[in-house]
């Protein structure tokens, strides 16, 4: 299968030479279900955290998004109480030529950039709106709080 | 088929049911007073009684718990709404999963929806449908 290829060669690849601050490995048996794990990028409210994350490449995929989200706790306005993000490449915007390390690029992207005028989280972009200095003590809290201290 | 893991497979379950779809005579949602939701094990329905038995517009609220297995094992399920039925214990709303078809023979291709279905069925079957009720609107202590 074409698909399982493709997803074998990224397996590869991430192994070989991978994201800096970035660990996705694939699950026990299933080779579409990873386990991340992702560093808060530098001078963002998430620096000092390692965030874990799961994805999946659905059937369909690369003609589908992968489906991925966080399981720490974060105080970020486009990412939701379950962990959802939003992300316009994880929806109208994916193409086949990306790939499961430019998701994770632009969500660590988005870590450093919140959006909170296109927000999944309401009561977190009012804040960010309102207030971005008391939002950002926040997430920073919560960094320490719920995200793995760095190794 | 790729498997789907569990966690995606209720993400998938939980937008359809943030949608509405289906007949609108069944629907869920998550638990959202539960303080862990990310973990998605507790889940609340609601089923409009079906008509032409007792259970005619009344509307009866449960509470569905989906462990770490889902869904190759199936859901445990149990009526807040106080109700009369035949595998329902009638102290608890815990429903015995041998006593209802949707859950004793549970495949991993059911869904939520599946499984309100199953039982809104169940409470229009023969000897279900004309059981004497309790007070409508009256709740199980759970």
């Amino acid at each position: 299968m074409a698909a399982t290829k493709r997803i074998l060669k990224e397996v590869e690849r991430l192994n070989k030479d991978p994201v800096p601050g970035i660990l996705a490995q694939p699950i026990e048996s299933n080779i579409r279900y990873f386990e991340v794990y992702m560093d808060g990028p530098a001078q963002s409210p998430y620096e000092g955290g390692r965030f874990k994350l799961e994805l999946f490449l659905p059937e369909e995929y690369p003609m589908a998004p992968p489906k991925v989200r966080f399981l720490t706790k974060m105080y970020h306005p486009n990412i939701d109480k379950l962990g959802r993000i939003c992300l316009d490449i994880l929806k109208d915007k994916w193409s086949p030529a990306l790939q499961i390390r430019t998701v994770l690029l632009s969500i660590q992207a988005l870590l450093s950039a919140p959006n909170p005028d296109d927000p999944l989280a309401n009561d977190v972009a009012e804040q960010w709106k309102t207030n971005e200095k008391l939002a950002i003590q926040t997430a920073t809290q919560w960094t320490k709080m719920y995200a793995i201290p760095p190794q | 088929m790729a498997e789907v893991p569990r966690s995606f497979r209720l993400l998938e379950e939980l937008e359809k049911g943030e949608k509405g779809f289906g007949d609108g005579l069944c629907s869920y949602g998550l638990d959202d007073k539960v303080d862990d939701i990310v973990e998605m094990e507790h889940w609340v329905g609601t089923i409009f009684g079906p008509g032409h038995s007792v259970h005619e517009n009344r509307i009866y609220s449960l509470k569905i718990y989906c462990g770490k297995s889902y869904p190759q094992i199936r859901p445990e399920v149990r009526f807040s709404t106080r109700i009369a039925m035949n595998g329902v214990d009638p102290h608890t709303g815990v429903v015995n999963p041998e006593a209802v078809a949707v859950l004793r023979e549970w495949k991993p291709s059911y869904t939520l929806m599946t499984l309100l279905k199953g039982l809104r069925s169940e409470m229009a079957s023969p000897h279900n449908k004309k059981l004497a009720q309790p007070a409508e609107g009256s709740m199980f202590d759970n």
